[in-house]
């Protein structure tokens, strides 16, 4: 890897940092609290999927491991329990094991935003709201600056909504129940052509839809929210009544995945149950083995009020509203890989 | 030999589905639930046609390994462009279509790379340059001086190119033969 500079991308940079403030402006408007968090934490939540940058902290000839927080919904949830409100985190993260690419840095700006008593459709709805009001005001700057510029059309008068059920049955020809049984879902898998031996159903279930879904995802003139994801893919999540799908929620644009919301699972016994999984997940998938934060579970038990919580990734955001292809373009230093 | 498809490069051939795929494109992606995978463009060299494809990083993947021999461009007909191995003159053909639109700027006589699989001609390597005679192009009107400003211009080969307008007729280019593009004056 190596560092390279780009100073002709300072009117892009300028305007990724206005996505920023008009974010900000938004939800201080709607009540939400900014608030500023720790990125190195010794203790972290153990999800299967995420990989994570670890270091040492040296004092003496003294030594403790500490990692870089994938996402500050360990602190946040504590916040939450004690009684903080309505809260919004806009930072910095960290997630390892990527290559930066044109949609992906290791280190990466995130939106992370918590309401309280309201489900995750129903945070969609002020999430859109936020968003076309992001576009609005980028608009009115650009054409301050080049009247000529034109913004990317799209309209936020409401959410196109698809289930992950619906979507594979429309894209992947896989019926519901298939999807939901492991067995029959390896084996419809497998006669499509898929690699299934010794894998297990989340990745292959991740590889069809990364290969047949994701790419129909967002490509009219609205947003796509695609929801109700199987339960194994909702480590911190609710899930339904059906007890088979969890109350998450991604949206995408042009094929592109935006943000991740959840229904936060408040239930303490049963988050426990969960993490336990997730450990032995990121076990068998030789992930870095870090401590397991045990205040989270204690902030649950103390006593965790209904809220959703949702992740966007800003510098994602940004190249949608500003017309722009790769996150490098926002960027006056990036690392970046050597070819 | 089988490897991780998380270890794919660009320039790879591997088997799938049967088939014998060059890898264009390998990007390493972690979509935030379930495994990590390796996104790929890969190009099928029977047909010439690039799909996208998602293997999961720890899926096994069969690469083979292909030898790369400098070869002469003799020349081509309707389906198939002809080269021999300057060497022991050894003539190979291969199919236009397998070779994409790089074909419009090879010119008879070039060297170039010819990739052989078992002793058979899989693909060819096209130059990153290849450098073309301009047979046809207008003048460039007076006072148009915007510097980004293109005409078109046909070269010895016939392939009808954009190149700025100080390009005269008879003038020497050079050419990216993979994008086309025009990238200076030889």
């Amino acid at each position: 890897m190596k560092i390279a500079t780009w100073i002709d991308n300072r009117e892009n940079h300028r305007f990724f940092l206005l996505v920023q403030k008009f974010i900000e402006e938004y939800l201080e408007k709607k009540g939400y609290l900014k608030v500023d968090l720790p990125v190195l934490s010794p203790a972290l939540i153990p999800e299967s999927y995420l990989e994570v940058f670890e270091t040492k902290f040296i004092y003496m000839n003294k030594k403790e491991r500490i990692y870089l927080t994938p996402s500050p919904e360990l602190f946040l949830k504590r916040l939450l329990a004690f009684g903080l409100g309505d809260c919004f985190y806009l930072g910095k993260s960290f997630r390892n094991g990527d290559f930066p690419s044109d949609l992906h840095t290791f280190e990466f700006t995130i939106l992370e935003i918590y309401k309280t008593n309201i489900s995750y459709l129903e945070l969609a709805e002020e999430i859109l709201a936020m968003i076309s009001y992001v576009h609005k005001k980028i608009k009115q700057e650009k054409f301050l600056s080049d009247p000529t510029w034109r913004s990317p059309e799209i309209k936020f008068d409401y959410w196109e909504k698809i289930t992950v059920a619906e979507a594979f049955e429309k894209w992947a020809g896989m019926k519901r129940d298939v999807l939901f049984d492991h067995k029959q879902f390896l084996e419809k898998a497998k006669e499509k052509g898929y690699q299934v031996e010794g894998f297990s159903y989340e990745e292959v279930w991740s590889q069809i839809y990364v290969q047949e879904i994701e790419p129909n995802l967002g490509l009219g003139e609205r947003l796509t929210l695609i929801y109700d994801y199987p339960k194994e893919f909702a480590a911190l999540a609710k899930l339904n009544p059906d007890r088979r799908t969890a109350q998450r929620f991604e949206f995408y644009f042009q094929g592109k995945e935006l943000g991740d919301c959840y229904t936060e699972l408040i239930d303490w016994q049963e988050q426990k149950q969960r993490l336990i999984e997730e450990i032995k997940k990121r076990k068998i998938l030789r992930k870095v083995n870090h401590r397991i934060d045990k205040g989270f579970l204690e902030a649950l038990k103390y006593g965790l009020k209904p809220c959703s919580g949702i992740a966007i990734g800003v510098e994602r955001l940004a190249l949608v509203l500003l017309g722009l292809s790769s996150i490098q373009q926002l960027k006056l230093v990036s690392i970046i890989n050597e070819d | 030999m089988k490897i991780n498809a998380g270890n794919l490069k660009k320039g790879d051939f591997i088997i799938y589905q049967q088939e014998i795929w060059q890898v264009q494109k390998a990007d390493f992606y972690s979509p935030g639930k379930g495994a990590a995978l390796m996104k790929t463009r890969i190009k099928n060299l029977a047909s010439g046609k690039n799909i996208d494809y998602a293997f999961k990083s720890t899926e096994l993947v069969e690469i083979i390994e292909v030898q790369s021999v400098e070869m002469q461009f003799l020349y081509r007909d309707n389906e198939n462009l002809y080269f021999m191995n300057e060497r022991n003159f050894e003539q190979y053909s291969l199919p236009i279509k397998s070779v994409g639109d790089s074909v419009r700027f090879f010119k008879e006589g070039e060297k170039m790379y010819v990739y052989l699989y078992n002793e058979k001609p899989l693909a060819i390597r096209p130059p990153l340059s290849v450098t073309l005679k301009v047979t046809e192009t207008e003048m460039a009107v007076k006072g148009d001086t915007v510097s980004s400003a293109r005409k078109p211009a046909k070269l010895e080969t016939g392939a009808v190119v954009m190149v700025p307008l100080f390009i005269k007729t008879g003038d020497l280019i050079t050419i990216n033969p993979e994008t086309g593009d025009y990238t200076g004056r030889a």
